[in-house]
């Protein structure tokens, strides 16, 4: 009886030992161990004996199941292993093949940059207002100190609409809308789409500026100065120069341009500011002499070309997936 | 305004370089630049409050100050007078003209030949050389900032009149012009006809002609506003009436003519008579003093300014200051003639600023306290819709606000657009209503440019009349066109259809958690195609619509394949307030299969809608993984392959639990609908 059973034993572990499938590995396993297998088979032979051979019968047969059990286990991982190495040796990719793309769009470049000088301003702690398009003369104009025949509305050639409608020229009549709504101290900046009876090269019928407007007490030309060298040097990503010098707005006095020097040396402008008239004020029925404050305008492409190296204001508006593919 | 630099430095003496001219001028507010032409020319943009720099005395005054100079004494000996002729003057509305001088200059040779200083100075300027007497005028006008006029005396009935016009006045003007003026626009007459535009022209009929022998010259004081805004409504752009309507200085009038009279006295002598002035003197503007406190300029420009440099700084802009005891520092300032862009008080602290130089004002970076008091989610959301759009493949673009009538047309709001009263060209003349046919301009453009994959969007307002207000709307709109990735190795070549761009909303809408409220019903739209176009409904309100382009458009536009488009209400995309978590959970979900035959007609979203609402707590979800039409299905009938999900929040749910659900489901379905279960 023990013969036979160590026989068994070791024609299973040979058997195992040989075998080079899975396939063949389970099949082995049913022979043995399987409800019909030979250990199976053994095991079945214990009810049938006799009380004093069971145990040392039992614990043989049990201890025969687990070797062969354990080198199955073994011969597995030994197999699987060897398959995954012929695998990778057979199932290399060229992987210099490219890959699979899909559609990746964009933003437009003046969003980008609008989204840019926003964040900027937000992290100063301006809030963003927004005004309708089509505007009033009274915004757009009276409210800002230019009174109906000033030349500055010469300045600015305007689309109109009936009933004294207008397309807004500039992003400052939310400047006062805002003052009308909330009053004063107010810190803003409104950003949006303005529109100019021009075209040629360097002018575009519309165009977009971002406004900033801050009142309080105790503001002054200092506070200005402080705020745009701040936002150019943070919208630029570096150190600038730049120099304010005067200029005319009806609704600011005093007024400057603020021009930055680029890297070959020239004075290029990129916006408008000034303090607040007190006209302005006055008009809204704020105490001008208590509060003073600073307004600027920017124009988002023209700083957008100055980052990007943009030369043709038009390139904007023919929304040509090869310019804006560019700014992916 | 083109002058010559060595003009300025004959009135100014400073020894400094042209560069350093224009440098120093454009910092004092006075923006200009060097032309590289053989005579050096300063060209000078003059912002309009400085009407005083618009003439060589002007420049020079301004050049003068910045370097601690006065300008060349520019006093004029009177000019001899040889006869006693005079003109009638009749001033109808003083206020319109508080000074007219006139002189009656006889025996003049109007054919001698400018002197080539004048017409190399006038052409430095852009000014065409016309004859001995309009050159002077134009000489003396770019040198005092004065304009003058000049009349053929004999071509004068009786008296020059200096009134309104009537009604639909004509006047055919030196430049062969005709144009009709009314009461609105003040003229120079005599007592048959019209002479010319106060200020801005003068008449055909009253000009220095080669035989003309005796003048009149004109040197008038027009009050700004009178003239203001003229030129424009005309179209008549003149040197002159750019310096009228900006304001000219109300006490150079004498100065000029005397000037002029000179001029033509030692070019083509001829013989003075008396000046004949026509003043109002309580029109005439006065220059009143303001005050300027101390404090306020603190206030305003945040520096300190000395006081003796305040006074310095006004001396040289020849500003009268008296200092005044207030019980606080301030002073009087009484501007000269010249300037009276200078009114206030901020209008006085800007020429300090000016003149102390703006790069002089330090900058101070502590901008008060910062409240966090709201915040605005303005830019997140622009952030987010757009990088979601560009992340499903569409590329931004941004249109003109204004389209062409043709384009308006194929507009669903073409009724109540808005018109543009003065637009650029026809093709820019009607305010967009929708977005769809700027993305379709963009579509063309692009297939122009061989692009074969094009996914475009915009967001942006449209505009529409409602009756008594207009209104603004913000949207956001896209065009899909062409293949589904660009051709590769790897993908299929496929055609995109409605369902690709349905998908791109539908991630959209569930990014912003409002994808399980929308609703789509088959609809139609002008410029979307019959059976092939939903509106989008959330809440019960159309916020867009989604469909292919109508074929008779693409037919029109000679598209081969189908765009596939859409615009919503881009208010109603809104971030979500918050996203609120709710408990995972970790049971094992199953799945049931269902095969179903049903009519072409049926709308599954019906089918899924009636399962819904036996509010099966159990069923997770609901997936459409297989449409099918064809062999072995009957024409006209469609099968459609469900896998529901179920799902238990607090343990694994038994075969039984499903298949009662499952009965309850086929059984309502087959209850409401012609239906038939797909066996294979």
């Amino acid at each position: 009886m023990t013969i036979n059973l160590s026989d068994l034993l070791n024609d299973a572990l040979n058997e195992i030992e040989e075998c080079k499938t899975l396939n063949n590995l389970e099949k082995i396993r049913v022979k043995y161990l399987g409800k019909k297998g030979h250990i199976t088979s053994q095991l079945k032979k214990l009810g049938s004996m006799k009380t004093d051979q069971k145990p040392s019968f039992g614990q043989e047969i049990n201890k025969i199941k687990n070797q062969i059990e354990t080198k199955i286990k073994i011969k597995k991982i030994e197999l699987k292993k060897s398959s995954i190495a012929r695998n990778i040796a057979t199932q290399s990719i060229d992987i210099t093949l490219p890959g699979r793309k899909r559609l990746l769009g964009s933003n437009h470049p003046v969003t980008t940059t609008l989204l840019e000088i926003e964040n900027i301003f937000l992290n100063a702690g301006f809030l963003i207002e927004d005004g309708p398009e089509i505007e009033d003369e009274h915004h757009n104009f009276t409210a800002l100190n230019i009174p109906e025949n000033h030349p500055a509305r010469a300045m600015h050639d305007t689309f109109y609409f009936d009933n004294n409608l207008l397309l807004r020229t500039h992003t400052s009549p939310i400047q006062i809308r805002s003052m009308e709504k909330q009053g004063v101290p107010i810190k803003i900046i409104a950003p949006g789409k303005v529109f100019r009876r021009d075209s040629d090269l360097t002018h575009i019928p519309m165009f977009h500026q971002v406004e900033g407007l801050v009142i309080d007490q105790g503001i002054s030309f200092t506070h200005l100065k402080g705020i745009l060298h701040e936002f150019i040097d943070c919208f630029f990503e570096q150190q600038m120069e730049l120099r304010f010098r005067p200029s005319y707005f009806p609704f600011t006095e005093p007024s400057a341009e603020v021009d930055i020097l680029s890297e070959d040396e020239k004075w290029l402008e990129v916006l408008g500011c000034g303090m607040v008239h007190p006209k302005v004020l006055d008009l809204l029925d704020l105490d001008s002499e208590k509060y003073t404050g600073y307004a600027f305008g920017m124009g988002i492409e023209r700083l957008a070309m100055l980052k990007h190296e943009i030369k043709d204001i038009r390139l904007f508006y023919d929304n040509d997936l090869n310019f804006l593919e560019q700014f992916k | 305004m083109k002058l010559p630099a060595e003009w300025l430095k004959e009135y100014c003496d400073i020894n400094i370089t042209n560069e350093q001219i224009v440098t120093q001028l454009t910092m004092a507010g006075i923006e200009c630049k060097l032309l590289d032409e053989p005579d050096e020319i300063i060209d000078i943009s003059l912002t309009p409050n400085r009407a005083d720099c618009f003439s060589v005395l002007g420049v020079s005054r301004e050049l003068a100050a910045l370097n601690n100079r006065h300008i060349k004494s520019d006093q004029i000996n009177q000019t001899k007078i040889d006869h006693s002729d005079e003109i009638e003057i009749k001033i109808e509305s003083p206020k319109d003209c508080p000074i007219f001088m006139t002189r009656i200059i006889n025996d003049i040779d109007v054919n001698v030949k400018t002197p080539v200083v004048i017409t190399k100075r006038l052409n430095s300027s852009g000014i065409k050389s016309v004859n001995i007497i309009v050159d002077i005028t134009n000489y003396v006008m770019l040198e005092t900032g004065q304009p003058l006029h000049a009349y053929d005396l004999e071509a004068i009935d009786s008296k020059l009149i200096v009134r309104r016009g009537h009604n639909k006045e004509n006047i055919t003007l030196l430049d062969g012009s005709i144009k009709t003026v009314d009461q609105n626009y003040l003229l120079i007459s005599d007592v048959e006809k019209v002479l010319g535009i106060a200020g801005i022209m003068g008449g055909e009929n009253s000009g220095i002609q080669p035989n003309t022998k005796n003048i009149v010259l004109e040197s008038a004081y027009f009050n700004n506003e009178t003239i203001m805004g003229k030129s424009r409504i005309l179209n008549l752009h003149t040197e002159s009436g750019l310096r009228f309507e900006r304001g000219v200085d109300p006490s150079i009038q004498n100065h000029a003519i005397e000037r002029a009279s000179k001029l033509i006295n030692e070019c083509s002598e001829g013989k003075n008579g008396p000046i004949t002035n026509s003043t109002s003197s309580s029109e005439t503007p006065k220059r009143h003093p303001i005050l300027l406190r101390s404090k306020r300029i603190q206030q305003i420009l945040g520096i300190t300014i000395p006081n003796n440099k305040i006074k310095e700084i006004f001396s040289k802009l020849n500003m009268e200051i008296k200092e005044q005891d207030y019980g606080y520092s301030g002073w009087m300032v009484t501007p000269p003639s010249f300037r009276f862009d200078i009114n206030q008080e901020c209008d006085l602290i800007e020429e300090l600023a000016r003149m102390n130089g703006y790069n002089n004002i330090d900058e101070q970076n502590k901008q008060g306290e910062i409240k966090l008091n709201k915040t605005s989610t303005r830019s997140i959301r622009i952030n987010h819709i757009n990088n979601l759009m560009s992340g499903l493949g569409y590329s931004e673009v941004i249109n003109y606000s204004f389209i062409s009538p043709s384009m308006s047309m194929m507009q669903e709001e073409h009724i109540n657009t808005i018109c543009i009263t003065n637009p650029l060209s026809v093709e820019m003349s009607i305010m967009r209503a929708s977005l769809l046919p700027g993305l379709l301009n963009n579509l063309l453009l692009n297939l122009k440019r061989q692009h074969r994959t094009i996914k475009l969007f915009e967001s942006g307002k449209v505009f529409s009349n409602l009756g008594t207000s207009n209104q603004e709307k913000e949207m956001l709109a896209g065009i899909s066109y062409g293949l589904r990735m660009d051709e590769q190795w790897i993908t299929k070549l496929e055609t995109i259809n409605f369902y690709d761009i349905k998908g791109d909303l539908e991630q959209l809408f569930s990014s912003l958690k409002i994808n399980t409220k929308i609703q789509y019903k088959k609809s139609t739209h002008t410029m979307l195609c019959p059976g092939r176009t939903a509106e989008i409904i959330l809440d019960g309100k159309t916020i867009g619509y989604i469909g292919e382009l109508n074929p008779e458009l693409s037919m029109d536009l000679a598209l081969s394949e189908q765009p596939i488009l859409f615009e919503i209400d881009k208010n109603i995309l809104k971030l979500p307030k918050k996203i609120v978590h709710h408990d995972q959970t970790y049971f094992p979900s199953s799945r049931r299969d269902i095969s179903i035959i049903i009519s072409e007609e049926q709308e599954i979203s019906e089918i899924i809608k009636v399962i819904n609402t036996l509010n099966i707590k159990e069923l997770k979800n609901i997936i459409v993984f297989d449409v099918y039409k064809g062999k072995n299905i009957q024409i006209g009938r469609i099968s459609i392959a469900l896998g529901l999900i179920f799902q238990d929040k607090s343990r694994t749910l038994t075969d039984n639990e499903i298949d009662t659900n499952m009965s309850k489901i086929t059984k309502k379905i087959f209850a409401t609908f012609n239906i038939k279960l797909r066996i294979e």
